[in-house]
């Protein structure tokens, strides 16, 4: 404890220098790593237990012991990592004065199932629409921006019903020579595959298909 | 003097003991300016050396704050008084207790040693006379030993 804490065995000490690496999850009241840790809506972090006693015991007032600002228990914020220890130090040190469990999550609903109608939609009504979903999907590849023009043009093909090379040739959403010869090879393959399986699954196989077309074009360009 | 005092007769809990040394430690790495803690065995009181501001009406002077940990620190305030000679100040009274509401009703567990220091120092350093509190004498006849058992009024708060 004497002059440099650098890495030293027990974590929370590590952040007595200024740099601070596990500081920043340290509770306010009782400076370790927070302990059934939670948020007040000010941002200003603790262990459930050390704000429980700090409110209900020893405050006059609900108030974020940082900044003031008043604290509404059933609108804190429990943070769920992924480890729990079952031993807590901290929820029971005073005889009589029971702690009890963190306040709960507010959780809202999941988001919808993807509906696999929605794509012919898409397509149908706005191929426009489809491209920022496809382009933040996609985003990874870090060429969105070249895929921006490519996708509305195979959409289109989407919504025509797989179509043969004649209507593939009359979308224009093809500026360049390159990538349109590399897509037309795979274009020709669709209506045989089309004739033989259900269109639904025509949609999807379409998407994979698409998709390896754009990692290929990602892993040629990069 | 009122140095003896009644928060130091419980030892610290577990809690406040780690707390302690967590703004020690920080301490001894970064500590505020124009203050000096003499390191002691003793956890729970610190006496800590005070040097007035240059510039200000304290420059060159030098004063011994004393700080008593509760048992169930940092939810209870600590005990801060000055060591004679305090201060002329018109918030410390002449047996060095403070009138200072973060160190009683407005003490929150987020502050330190350390915050508390710095304001003290401001508030001496903010200072435009030096004097006593108007109700000194009458304050340091009746008071308790503890500051904190002391019902303070906090009226001024422009030094």
């Amino acid at each position: 404890m004497e002059s440099e804490i650098g890495e030293s065995t027990s974590r929370p000490s590590c952040s007595v220098n200024g740099g601070n690496e596990a500081g920043d999850f340290e509770c306010n009241i009782c400076f370790e790593l927070a302990q059934d840790p939670i948020v007040t809506l000010c941002g200003h972090l603790y262990c459930w237990p050390c704000l429980y006693r700090w409110l209900r015991l020893h405050s006059h007032s609900h108030e974020c012991p940082v900044c003031k600002a008043l604290v509404q228990e059933d609108r804190l914020v429990p943070l769920y990592g992924r480890g729990k220890t079952p031993t807590d130090p901290r929820s029971k040190p005073i005889p009589g004065f029971e702690i009890p469990n963190r306040p709960t999550g507010q959780r809202p609903e999941t988001a919808p199932p993807p509906n696999p109608n929605d794509f012919s939609n898409f397509g149908l009504g706005a191929t426009g629409g489809f491209v920022p979903m496809a382009s933040a999907r996609f985003g990874n590849f870090a060429m969105s921006a070249g895929f921006g023009g490519l996708f509305p043009s195979l959409f289109n093909i989407q919504v025509h019903g797989f179509p043969d090379a004649t209507v593939y040739g009359s979308t224009s959403g093809f500026p360049y020579g390159y990538s349109g010869a590399f897509h037309g090879g795979h274009a020709h393959g669709f209506p045989q595959t089309g004739t033989q399986v259900q269109q639904a699954d025509n949609y999807l196989k379409m998407l994979l298909l698409l998709i390896g077309v754009s990692v290929l074009i990602a892993l040629i360009w990069s | 003097m009122s140095g003896t005092s009644a928060p130091s007769r419980k030892g610290l809990s577990k809690i406040a003991c780690n707390r302690l040394q967590k703004e020690l430690a920080e301490w001894q790495v970064n500590p505020p300016s124009g203050f000096n803690h003499k390191v002691t065995d003793n956890l729970q009181r610190w006496v800590i050396e005070v040097n007035g501001v240059p510039g200000t009406l304290y420059s060159n002077e030098t004063f011994q704050l004393q700080v008593d940990f509760p048992e169930h620190y940092p939810m209870e305030a600590p005990q801060v008084i000055f060591h004679a000679p305090a201060p002329l100040h018109p918030h410390i009274y002449s047996n060095g207790h403070i009138c200072l509401d973060i160190l009683y009703d407005s003490w929150s567990p987020a502050m330190t040693v350390s915050s508390i220091c710095i304001s003290i120092l401001s508030m001496l350093s903010s200072s435009t006379v030096k004097q006593r509190p108007t109700d000194n004498d009458r304050y340091v006849k009746n008071c308790r030993k503890s500051p904190k058992e002391t019902r303070w009024w906090f009226h001024d708060d422009k030094v």
